[in-house]
Parts: structure tokens; sequence; C-alpha cells
């Protein structure tokens, strides 16, 4: 790839012409290798999607056109749930963005900057159960408990009667979006640092020596080179993303305010209880729709986005060192960003008594809440079991996903646009709206209820994203690459596995991805799970509903299921900035 | 040839049949789905651990609805399910997903209770579980003369809100408003006070108006009582956040309140929290009357799904009072079964409330258990939701009639989206 002139396409152009897909072998034979990822598709995706739509236009069996839809619609509340969603999905990652450039800026500097983006990430590896549980701690509205409440009386000089309650009705959706927003700026500072670093210095030096300010090398030397694009991919994957809300909104919502809290994913789930009918169908694929047209859109713009996939070695810092208000503010987020990990800490190391009637900083530290926890069985049986559906999932999907990926690598042009686009749809399909129908096909293998049932939706979910990742990976590699592993390679999977070892950060990336997902999972446990298939994001979510009781052993179990999962993103983290990009997607 | 080909593969299909009958007869346990966990599903076990034939518990957690559709759907429906609503009885049995059931001889409710359970007259499930839920929890020493009629009760309420708002004492009342099942458990005890046994049933059933005088005067009553400044610890809008369990933890622990209200399991949170040696004592729900007195009453009914005798057997066999012994001699246990003898309770308070069950001159069962679809309640739906609405009117100084009207009129609206009443 040719390094592109000043401000013009310094990007990757994600599927067009230039990738070498035609040094792979031409459909054929290995078309087969597409099936294990088609028919898991197709039966807990596709088939579902199907199901759904047709059973939003019937009742009972008849078709009824858009009763459904406007009955859905017009139910009382609805309007106000899908204008909190929308809230959500602008606001959010218009949030997101700017915080995430802003840290990713003032970052830069390579000694505390490192830190300061390595505690920014840590939270965007916990399950979003757990986000919730540290941030209805921190949020109590009781100011022997919760910090917030207690400094906002300090700082106001009013009684902790008359001050703003953080998780009441009037401020719910705002405390929910700072969750939100906490666990997901490491991610747009990780993407964001990997643009700047692409952006050549040589560009910055040119605006300089032409005497150009400030702003002008942040205008001409990144903004228009590039981050413009990498600002609409973080929106657009930010806004998908708050579709994932409803986790957040079970665990930190009280009972009284979740009408307050509601958003589509939640009213879909409360309308159709397990099932897919009428009105829930309705919402659901009102929902889908929305869903897929901004996945729509955000593929337009990630085609283009990812800086050049085989940058060589990345240039030396360019600019000159961020001024002193920058520095401030990044070592001032670190240190925002660490008071919830702290609060969760905190409480956990109090025995539950202490928990549940003071707060964390009035009463003596005590292991009696880890010691609960691990005397009871059900930590370690949700535990064994999560970390077992997690590892067999994430096999799963990398077997199969590399198989599909192999076939998928020959297209080029308009049938790989497309497939790449089918695969989005299908990784932003909310399993909530698909529950019903999914249900009916696990039934079919017997399977509904049990380990094997939530095993198989957990890969046919992740199959869809695992694919797009490693198929660009396997057509990004050098057709020379290729062609020495086809030719050394005696049988397609010894060919397979030595373009798998050439893409190492994609398999990597893919693994880590799955595995993080599976084990801080709700909703899919929620929905598919049964006796003896407790994931650890339910156990967790069934303890929060007695809240205040149950904090201490809550914030022990909520440490103890997030260990795995950020030493897993932290130590990765190299591999999977590296494995995205080179997958040219997301 | 031909024929001895056939007659092999008849032979083998044979073998395979019997075996698979060998397998599934002789070793498959009995499948019961739960809604209990922790401390609660340990007992059970060692309940049906004394069942002949091995059992397997699971638990299904409170969504054990979405749950067993789910298995439905799929066809893997458990032998026996233990439901913590009878509405829910009543709405698989119509469906056909039930087995009908004939109790143990000694199987005897309070009256009324059983009916509960039936559908075209067929009985489809049977108590194993009782909650009292018409009790108020106080510590004598802070209240030394509880109130014994409705109107005591406000007119205490009034002079300790008038003390708390000075700062000198402790709120009167703890309420665990953010869980809208506490707050229909308030509606109801009043509601069963002042309306006619008749018409509290035919709410129940669907078949009267929940815009009617009886509701009206109801929730007049709890706005009368709710809406005292001062009355619950750290206001209203604090109580609208505060859960079933924190509101015992402000009585038992903190003290911040005097009385709370809710049912016989208050004492599992009283006990894991409380200070000191005084223990906290009860007073019934105070209605107009101080006699006869009606007592709200929740509950836990087996049931046993179509085409399961093994279910029914289990089903019948937990159906004896008797079978329940484990649970008895560990404490924390009530049994709806009114022919269990009063000594097999181990722990007093329990012991006092079977007596209760026993005398009780009418004895109502939780009406929201007994509403159809999604008018029967969660976090932010049905009659949950509408307590909570009316709760927050109520406390934030809208006026008793207009936050009644409001009420009435979502109740009505719902109880018609849910199919019943008018």
């Amino acid at each position: 790839m040719t390094r592109p002139v000043l401000g013009e396409l310094a990007v990757l152009d994600d599927v067009g012409p230039p990738r070498r897909g035609r040094a792979y072998p031409a459909a054929g034979a290995t078309s087969a290798l597409l099936l294990p990822a088609l028919l898991l598709l197709g039966a807990l995706v596709a088939w579902p999607v199907l199901r759904t739509l047709h059973a939003s236009v019937v009742i009972d069996g008849r078709w009824v056109g858009t009763a459904n839809f406007r009955a859905a619609l017009a139910a009382p509340g609805t309007g106000a749930v899908v204008g909190r969603t929308l809230l959500w999905a602008l606001v959010v990652p218009a949030v997101v963005t700017v915080l995430g450039y802003l840290l990713a800026a003032a970052s830069r500097r390579p000694q505390e900057g490192g830190l300061v983006r390595l505690i920014l990430v840590v939270p965007t590896a916990l399950p979003l159960v757990v986000t919730g549980v540290t941030f209805r701690l921190l949020y109590d509205p009781d100011p022997q408990r919760g910090l917030a409440t207690l400094l906002m009386a300090r700082l106001t000089g009013r009684s902790a009667e008359q001050v703003p309650q953080l998780l009441g009705p009037g401020l719910v959706t705002v405390a929910l979006m700072s969750a939100f927003v906490w666990a997901w700026v490491g991610l747009a500072v990780l993407v964001f640092r990997a643009a700047l670093d692409a952006v050549p210095p040589s560009l910055a030096d040119a605006v300089r020596a032409f005497g150009g300010s400030r702003r002008d090398v942040l205008w001409d030397a990144q903004w228009r080179p590039l981050l413009l694009r990498t600002v609409a991919v973080v929106f657009a994957l930010v806004a998908l993303g708050t579709s994932r809300t409803f986790d957040l909104i079970l665990v930190m919502a009280p009972g009284s305010v979740r009408d307050e809290a509601s958003v589509l994913a939640l009213r879909v789930w409360q309308a159709s209880g397990g099932t897919t009918t009428g009105e829930g169908a309705a919402l659901g694929v009102i929902w889908l729709v929305a869903v897929v047209a901004g996945m729509l859109v955000a593929a337009l713009f990630v085609r283009q986005a990812w800086p050049p996939p085989q940058d060589p070695a990345p240039a030396e810092p360019d600019q000159a060192a961020p001024r002193r208000v920058t520095r401030l503010l990044a070592v001032g987020a670190a240190v925002a960003w660490l008071v919830p990990l702290g609060v969760l800490l905190a409480t956990s190391l109090h025995d539950p008594v202490d928990a549940a009637a003071r707060g964390w900083w009035s009463s003596p530290p005590s292991l009696d809440s880890y010691r609960q926890l691990a005397t009871g069985v059900e930590l370690w049986r949700t535990l064994g079991f999560t970390l077992v559906l997690a590892t067999v999932v994430t096999a799963a999907v990398l077997c199969i996903a590399l198989l599909a990926a192999y076939p998928l690598a020959w297209l080029t042009g308009p049938p790989a646009q497309a497939t790449a686009l089918l695969l989005m749809g299908a990784s932003v399909v909310p399993v909530q709206v698909i529950a019903g129908p999914v249900n009916e096909v696990l039934g079919v293998v017997l399977s509904s209820g049990t380990a094997r049932g939530m095993a198989l939706v957990h890969i046919a979910l992740g199959i869809p994203f695992a694919v797009l990742v490693l198929r660009n990976a396997f057509a990004d590699l050098p057709a020379e690459q290729v062609r020495a592993a086809r030719l050394s390679g005696r049988h397609w999977w010894s060919t397979l596995r030595l373009l798998a070892r050439h893409n190492r950060p994609a398999v990597i990336a893919v693994a880590v991805l799955e595995f993080v997902q599976v084990w801080n999972d709700l909703v899919v446990g929620l929905l598919f799970s049964g006796p003896g298939a407790v994931s650890l994001g339910l156990f967790l979510a069934g303890q929060s509903r007695g809240f205040v009781v149950n904090s201490g052993v809550l914030a022990a179990g909520s440490v103890v299921a997030s260990i795995l999962p950020v030493l897993l993103v932290v130590l990765a983290r190299r591999q999977l900035v590296a494995g995205l990009v080179a997958g040219g997607v997301r | 040839m031909r024929l001895g080909r056939r007659t092999l593969l008849r032979a083998a299909a044979a073998a395979t049949a019997t075996a698979a009958t060998a397998c599934s007869g002789g070793e498959r346990s009995v499948q019961v789905a739960v809604v209990w966990s922790g401390a609660e599903l340990g007992r059970f076990r060692e309940v049906v651990a004394g069942y002949g034939a091995p059992v397997r518990v699971v638990s299904a957690g409170n969504d054990i609805d979405a749950f067993l559709r789910a298995r439905h759907l799929a066809g893997t429906s458990p032998d026996v399910a233990i439901l913590p609503r009878s509405g829910l009885v009543v709405e698989y049995a119509q469906r056909g997903w039930l087995s009908e059931l004939s109790p143990a001889a000694s199987y005897a409710v309070p009256p009324g209770m059983a009916d509960l359970l039936a559908a075209d007259r067929r009985r489809y499930g049977v108590w194993v579980k009782a909650a009292h839920k018409s009790l108020f929890w106080y510590f004598r020493s802070m209240l030394p003369e509880p109130p014994a009629t409705w109107d005591h009760l406000v007119a205490i309420t009034r002079r300790l809100g008038a003390r708390a708002r000075a700062g000198i004492a402790p709120a009167p009342l703890a309420v665990g408003a953010a869980d809208g099942w506490v707050l229909t458990d308030w509606f109801e005890n009043v509601l069963a006070d002042v309306t006619a046994p008749g018409y509290y049933e035919a709410l129940a059933r669907g078949e009267a108006d929940w815009q009617s005088r009886p509701v009206r005067t109801a929730l007049d009553r709890l706005a009368e009582l709710w809406s005292i400044d001062g009355a619950f610890p750290g206001g209203p809008r604090r109580a609208l956040l505060t859960q079933y369990e924190e509101s015992v933890i402000q009585v038992v622990h903190h003290r911040r309140a005097t009385m709370v209200f809710e049912g016989d399991f208050v004492d599992d949170v009283s006990t894991r929290f409380r200070r000191g040696p005084e223990r906290p004592s009860t007073f019934r729900f105070p209605g107009a009357r101080v006699a006869d007195r009606p007592l709200i009453l929740g509950g836990d009914a087996a049931v046993a799904f179509a085409g399961s005798t093994r279910g029914v057997e289990l089903v019948r066999w937990l159906s004896d009072g008797a079978a329940f012994q484990p649970w008895l001699r560990a404490g924390g246990y009530l049994s709806p079964n009114v022919t269990v003898p009063l000594e097999s309770y181990r722990d007093p308070v329990r012991r006092s409330l079977a007596a209760e069950l026993r005398t009780a001159e009418s004895v109502r069962f939780d009406l929201s258990d007994r509403l159809p679809g999604p008018f029967t309640g969660s976090d932010g739906v049905g009659i949950w939701r509408i307590m909570q609405d009316f709760f927050a009117d109520v406390t934030d100084g809208v006026a008793a009639a207009e936050a009644v009207r409001r009420a009435t009129g979502q109740l009505a609206a719902a109880a018609r989206a849910a199919g019943g009443g008018r």
C-alpha cells in the first residue's frame, strides 16, 4: 500500500480491489468449510429473525398488517422509551468520542501516558453487571453508604434528604450513562491512540514548517487526514454499543425507577417474557431495524476508517510534549476512573453486615464477605461453569470462524462487501429480539435450558464478528505468503494452520474478545440458562435483587468475576488493537 | 432372506425399546423446578431426600415463569414445579400444561385456598408453603404500646412523625417501596379490611370494578397514612429507593424507624442484622376492627406437568404436611396444611402464626399473586408500578382524591389490558 498524499486517503480501503484475495483458492470444494458457520447462523440467527418478523405481523397466525406496531407504539410509555433509546445512542457516543479523543491526545507521552491508558482500559474489560454494581454502590442514596451522595451533601451543605438522588427517577438515566461512559472510554482512547500514532509525523512537521499554529496542526495534520473518520467509527461503535445498556439497567436501577430508566432492550424483554409474539415482536423489529440501519451507517465509515494495516514500526512520538493542562487532564481522568474501582474493592473488603449497614470508610476492613462467598458452593459452581463455557465457546468459534474465513478470503469487490455487511448485520442482532424463536430451535435439538443450548447460542452470536475479522486478516496477508502457504501445506488444513500462524494477532484478538464476551455475559444467561447452567453474570445479577443486604458479598463476587477478563484484556491489549486493525473492521 | 433381515431388524428395535424403557423407568430421577435458592433450596432438598425415588431439584430463580415457558416451548418441561403465584397455576392449567392432581388424605388448607389452584373445577396444584403477610415488626423498647386499630396506627405515625421531623426520635415507618410487592401487600391488607369478603375475591377473579368505592376507600386510607410528614426515614423519595431488606435493616439494625410491615419472612433479615439482645416483636396489621381481622396469606404451590405420572405422585407426597418435617424442624417454614401438629414447629414465631392460621376467621389470599398476565406485577410493570406511582403521588403533595383517581384509572386500564376486570 502506498503512502498517500497529504490529506487524502491515509486509510485502508477495507474490501476493495487492493485486497489480495485472489491468491486464495477459488470457490469450490473449500466452500464446504462454510457449512458449520452457515448452519449455526441460519438456525440461530437468520431463522429466528424471520420468525420474529413474521410474528410482528400476525396475531394467532392471522395476518394483521401493522396492527401490532400501532398497538406497541400507542402503549403508554413507548414514546418515552424510544426517545430514551435515541438519547442513549446520541449523547453517550458523543461524550465517549470527545473524552476518548482528549484523553488519547493527552496521554501521548510514553511514560505516564501508558499508565493512564492502562487505567482507562481496565473498565472496558469488566462485565457490565460489575459496572452496574460498582456505580450503584457509589451512587447509593444513603449518605452512610453512597460516597457520591455523601460528597454532594457535604459540598452543597444540604442534608442528604435534599440533595438530588442520582438513582432517583429524575437522574437515573444520567447515572446509568455515566457508568456506561466510564466503561467505554478506554476503548475510544485505544482507537484514537492507534489512529494518532498512524498519522505520519512528517505531516505535522510540514504544517509547522509552513508556519501553521497548533490549531492548524490539529486540523490539517490530524483531523482531515484521519480523525474525521475515526471519530465517525468510534461514534457509531459506541452508539451500537448502547444497545447493551440492558445489563446495566437491570442491575443498577432500583425497581421503582426501572420505568424511568427503560430503553427498548428492556421493554422488548418485558413485553415478550421469553416468547416472541405480537407487540413484543413488533417492538423488537423496530429495534432491529434501527440497529441494522445504524450498523450500515457505521459500515460506510468503518470501511475506510482504520489506519493502514501494515504500518511498519510506529513512528516515534512526533509532537512536542503536551501542555501542562492536557497532562493534568490525563492524570485527573486516571484518578477519577480509579474511584469507582476503589469503591468496589473497598466495599468487598467489609463483612456483609457492615457493607450493608455502613459506609466502607467508617467500618473496619474484614475478609468476611470473601469468606462467605468462598464457602458457598454457588460461586465455585458458576465460576467453573463459566470458565468451561467460555473456553468451549471460544474454541468452537475460533475453529468454525477459521474454517469459514478461508473460503471467504477469496472474495473481492462487491461480493466481499456484501458478505461483510451481512456478517456485520448478524453480529449486531440484539438477542432479546430473537429469544423466543431461538428457544424453539434449541427445543428441536433438545438443548433448551441446558448448558449445551447456552453454548450454542453464544457460538452462533460470536461467529459473525469472528469470521469478519479473520476473513479480513486472511485477505490482508501478502499474496506471496498465501502462495507459499498453499504450496507448502499438503492439505487445506495445513495451509489453514500456516495462515492462522501468520495472522496470530487477529486470532488472539478474536479469542480474547470472544472469551471475555462469554465470561461477561448476562443477557444470554438470562434468556437461555437453565438449572445447572447458571453463568457468572446471572449469579451476580440474581444477588443484586436484594442489593443492599448482599452488597458485601456482591462486591466480593464482582471483584472475583473481574480478575480474569481484566487480566486477559490488559495483557492482550496490543494484540487486540493490532489484530482488529489488521482485520480492518472495528 | 428378506424375511430374515426384517425379523432381525424388528428384534433389534424391540431390544432397543426394552433397554430404553428399562433405563428411563429405573434410573431417571423426578425433576422439580423451584423458585427457592440459598438456604430455602437446601431445606427443600432435605425434604425430598425423604421421598422414595431420586428427586432432582433445580432452582429456576425468580423468573421461573420465563424458565418454564422456554422449557415448554422446547418440550423439556420438568415433572414438577413449585410456583410462587396461584395465578400462574391457573394460567398453565388453562393452557393444558398441567396434570390433574389428587392430594394426600391429610391435606387440609384454610377455606378458599384450595379453590385458587383449580381450573374448571379440577385441582391442578397443592399448597406446599405459606407466608403470613399481615405482620408489623417492631421493638418493644421503642414502641411500648403497639396500635390495635388503623386509626391508632395513624395517630402513632403522626405523633412519631412529628418527633422525627424535630430530629428527636426515629421515624415511625420503614417501607421498602423500591420493591413494588411491598406496597401491594400494604394495599391488600387495607383492602381486605375495608371490603366485604366477596368483593376482594371478585377483584382477584377479575370480575369487579377497580374504580369502585371499596378500592377508592382502601387507597384513601393508604394516602392518609403515607402522606404523613416525617413518616419514613430519609423521607419518601428515599423510601422509593429503599428495598424491602433495607427497610428491615432500618428498624432492626439502625433503629432509624420504629415499625416495618411485612410477612413472617422478615425474621430472615432480622436475625442477620439485629444488634443487641432484644428480639423484634410483631403485631397484626391493624384494621377498622380489633377482632376478626382478615389475614393475608401468600404461598407456593406444587404442580405436575401434563403426562408425568411420577410428577403427580411426588406432588401427592408433598401435599402431606408430614413430608416437610425436616424444614419444620429447621425453622423458617410455615405450612399451609392445618393438620400439621403445632408441636412440630420448632420456631416460636411460626408456631404462633400457624395457630393463627387455624383460628383466623377470614383468610384472604395475596391479591396481586392472582392477577392475570403482566397486571400481577414485576419491577416497573403492572400493579407494582401503579402502587409505586400512587406512593410517589401521595407523598409528593398530590391531593389524595386526585392520586386515588389516577391510581384507580391505571388499575382499571391494566385490568382491561390483562383481559380481566372492568
